[in-house]
């Protein structure tokens, strides 16, 4: 074990977060992101590795990383700066999607982020780069991330990207951030593109996903899942109407979206969209607990109680095959003696180890996270 | 054996050029500022970009990558010694995906023909700039490039799935791709809008979007241009999210309609063009909405499209703007920033405080609903002093913007033209930042040098 000087012990004391149980030597919770910028100096100095943690819903993503210090962002958990009028909102890393979700509501406006990740946070869910099903529609959450302001690895607070809704200024530092998984430092608040809630909204069971995608004019998202196949519709009453009949379905008003897959193991299937509808095939056939295949997107989610590493790896070469990835959710050491979340890097590995060094120089951040041990 | 004559081996004499008449054609693209290049090259695939490429990197000469060369804040334009690339040659659609909604394209096809090439499958590309029917896919990618669709659709970062690039040392990767979310960070995201600066691109993955089963296009006319402005903001405050909501100033409008003769009425204020599509029952809905706000707002006139045709000619005017300036003055210069929404028309009257102080002819074609102004300045360049009274204009309104928390740039780029304005925006360690971005792909700066970053943005020292 390290030994740490008496100044960074009072430091970390000073900041402990009492809110949140882990087995990390150190758990702090910085008030500012230049109080975190400080964190990392001094672990950088102190030859510490650092975990971020947000809401804690999606820790098993990524190569296991051991910390001795756990930076959570419960203080920098509030809204910034809302402008209804302009469509934008800033907020803190720290913030539940869902009391965001809620306060936007009161101006029937949204985020567009995942509809169904209880705990999960802004910060998290920006880091981790996850979308919601409504990507099909609004796209990924990446193009609703207009600014984001972190503590690097390097130790110093910077700002990418603009708190405007269309930007040619600069490289995007901010989307670098999306879906870094905390391995270039500490996203401390993000400001996000927002969109209005939809006059009227239906669900509409359908009986071929495929079919419906290819039929309907731009719906939310047509799902197939282990319950059955549902295409999501918005737009002024009369639109969501007519678009129901045209797909020959009674739908219900609002949208019902499935519940979280809960299983121990949890992957992600990702695909050309043409290739979802064999993909769901293949994964059927593997009888697994939980399935959401997102038609349309390329994404299929599944849930098992148990996986076996030859099932694992056949997925796996399935993914591949079709030029995707297979991607561990949660759960990769419970799949055989242990299983590499991510597959092979990318062929961009060069540069994004060039990245990754000149964002977290001394290899404090969420250490070997990312595919490549990144 | 030199870079020229090996160039030449590689490439055949018909397609290096080194003439000081060819280095010309390609000394600048459609800003203010000329370069001038050793030598223009014109590949035809991935591999023979990779061999210029290996070859320029092995004898130490910078490389520029070049498309249509519409772009208007010096992207494009050559660094003293450089081999200039150009990709207009790389212009197939190498394979659409109807289910997926996505093609992988050459760099160097012109917008509007990848989206006219994709009508029968009722496809399009949703990003439009108004120099759609020249610009390429890659010099779009370069720019993040917008348009007046870009309101409800985003700007092209959103419509590049994957690119395929050539990195500085030759090497060819592959960058996001048609499945979603790959694993690693996503330097596709950084590719697009870095302005040849980090590769060369030789393949885009677009996305593509459905035409709508009906589109309703409206003209609104105003006396008072805050009217129009407030139309904007309550049709967004409304939660409303057109397809495209383009304003147009007094000035603006003339030119356009003594040029394209397109029916604008001459003696308004100002005019928005507002589109909404989607479902025929929805579109009427919106239609109305807007109709409405319009008139609370004391529009004058309120017109409809009621045909293609009538459409047509709507846009026609909108993309004609900037062409229409040849007719009143030799010279012109265009400007792009963009102010959060709620902030226009604020910004709006400085910026007509600043040519009326400075006595300029200004005129003014604006993304409204995005907050992007493109305050666009005539002048003749042959006036002795005149060219830099009017950049300096132009700067203050850049410092109007920002000052109401707006940005440098919303579509054309930072290349030389706002390369010294970006401490404006970011702070040295934000730069120092986006210099190690730049840095990690490019480690010895030889990709597209002296554009976007000012000098002294790496804090460590070194350029």
């Amino acid at each position: 074990m390290t030994t740490v000087r008496a100044t960074t012990l009072r430091l970390f004391e000073r900041l402990r977060d009492e809110t949140v149980d882990s087995h990390a030597r150190f758990v702090v919770a910085p008030s500012s992101l230049e109080e975190a910028a400080g964190l990392l100096r001094v672990a950088a100095s102190e030859g510490l590795s650092v975990r971020f943690r947000g809401g804690g819903t999606h820790g098993g993503i990524g190569n296991p990383v051991t910390a001795d210090l756990v930076v959570t962002t419960t203080k920098l958990a509030s809204i910034v700066d809302w402008q209804p009028d302009d469509l934008t909102v800033v907020v803190g890393a720290g913030m539940p999607v869902d009391d965001l979700e809620e306060v936007l509501a009161e101006h029937r406006q949204t985020p567009v982020l995942p509809e169904t990740a209880p705990g999960a946070t802004v910060g998290g869910v920006v880091a981790a780069g996850l979308s919601g099903y409504r990507r099909l529609r609004y796209g990924p959450t990446r193009d609703r991330v207009l600014r984001i302001e972190m503590a690097t690895g390097y130790g110093e607070v910077i700002t990418g990207g603009s708190l405007v809704v269309k930007s040619s200024t600069g490289y995007g530092v901010s989307r670098l951030a999306v879906g870094s998984l905390g391995s270039l430092g500490l996203i401390g608040t993000v400001a996000l593109k927002l969109w209005s809630q939809p006059a009227m909204t239906a669900t509409v069971p359908v009986t071929d996903a495929a079919a419906a995608l290819a039929t309907a004019y731009r719906p939310l998202a047509v799902l197939e899942t282990t319950g059955g196949s549902f295409c999501y519709l918005s737009g002024t009453e009369e639109e969501v109407a007519s678009q129901a009949d045209e797909l020959s379905a009674m739908g219900s008003p609002g949208l019902t979206w499935p519940d979280p897959i809960e299983q121990p193991v949890q992957l992600s299937v990702r695909v050309p969209p043409r290739d979802v509808p064999e993909t769901v095939s293949l994964v059927r056939e593997l009888d697994p607990a939980r399935w959401i295949a997102e038609h349309g997107v390329g994404i299929v989610t599944v849930g098992f109680d148990h996986l076996d590493e030859d099932t694992f790896c056949d997925l796996r070469s399935w993914a591949e095959s079709r030029s995707g990835s297979l991607v561990v959710l949660d759960g990769a050491d419970l799949i055989g003696d242990g299983a590499d979340p991510w597959g092979p890097p990318p062929t961009s590995i060069t540069i994004q180890r060039r990245i990754e060094d000149a964002f977290d120089p001394s290899g404090v951040c969420n250490p070997g996270i990312l595919p490549g041990g990144l | 054996m030199d870079l020229v004559a090996e160039l030449v081996d590689l490439l055949g004499a018909s397609r290096v050029h080194t003439h000081p008449i060819d280095r010309l054609i390609y000394a600048k693209d459609s800003g203010v500022t000329a370069g001038d290049p050793a030598v223009v090259v014109l590949p035809e695939n991935t591999g023979e970009v990779a061999a210029v490429m290996r070859l320029a990197s092995r004898a130490g000469v910078p490389v520029v990558p070049r498309g249509a060369g519409t772009g208007l804040a010096g992207g494009a334009v050559p660094a003293p010694g450089s081999l200039l690339i150009v990709l207009t040659r790389l212009n197939e659609i190498h394979e659409v995906d109807e289910i997926g909604r996505t093609a992988w394209v050459g760099p160097g096809i012109v917008n509007l023909d990848l989206s006219q090439a994709l009508a029968d499958r009722g496809l399009h590309f949703a990003p439009d700039p108004a120099s759609q029917q020249s610009s390429t896919i890659g010099g779009n990618v370069a720019t993040n490039a917008g348009g007046p669709h870009c309101l409800a659709e985003g700007t092209t970062v959103a419509h590049i799935l994957g690119v395929e690039m050539v990195t500085v040392d030759g090497d060819v990767v592959v960058l996001g791709g048609e499945a979603p979310d790959a694993p690693g960070y996503d330097l596709r995201g950084l590719v697009v809008g870095s302005e040849g600066t980090l590769g060369v691109v030789t393949r885009v993955l677009v996305r593509l979007i459905q035409n709508p089963p009906d589109v309703v296009t409206m003209l609104l006319v105003f006396d008072d241009i805050h009217d129009a402005a407030r139309t904007v903001s309550d049709v967004i405050a409304a939660g409303l999210v057109p397809a495209a909501l383009e304003m147009m100033d007094r000035p603006m409008i003339e030119s356009v309609e003594n040029f394209a003769h397109v029916g604008f009425p001459t003696d308004a204020d100002a005019i928005l063009i507002a589109e909404v599509v989607g479902h025929p029952s929805g579109t009427v809905v919106e239609g109305a909405l807007i109709e409405r706000i319009a008139a609370q707002n004391g529009a004058t006139e309120i017109r409809t499209a009621a045909n293609d045709e009538e459409r047509a000619l709507l846009w026609k005017g909108r993309k004609n703007a900037f062409g229409s300036i040849a007719q009143s003055a030799p010279d012109y210069y265009l400007n792009d920033t963009v102010v959060p929404r709620t902030r226009f028309v604020e910004v709006l009257d400085e910026i007509y405080a600043i040519a009326a102080r400075d006595g300029l002819r200004l005129m003014n074609v604006f993304h409204a609903g995005d907050g992007n102004f493109h305050p666009l300045v005539t002048f003749d360049a042959s006036e002795p002093g005149m060219t830099e009274r009017v950049v300096t204009a132009s700067h203050d309104m850049v410092h109007a913007a920002v000052a109401a928390g707006g940005t440098l740039s919303g579509e054309h780029g930072i290349g030389l033209e706002k390369r010294d304005l970006m401490h404006l925006v970011f702070t040295p360690e934000d730069l120092d930042a986006q210099a190690r971005i730049r840095d990690a792909f490019d480690p010895g700066g030889m990709l597209n040098p002296g554009k976007i970053l000012p000098d002294g943005a790496r804090l460590g020292g070194g350029e």
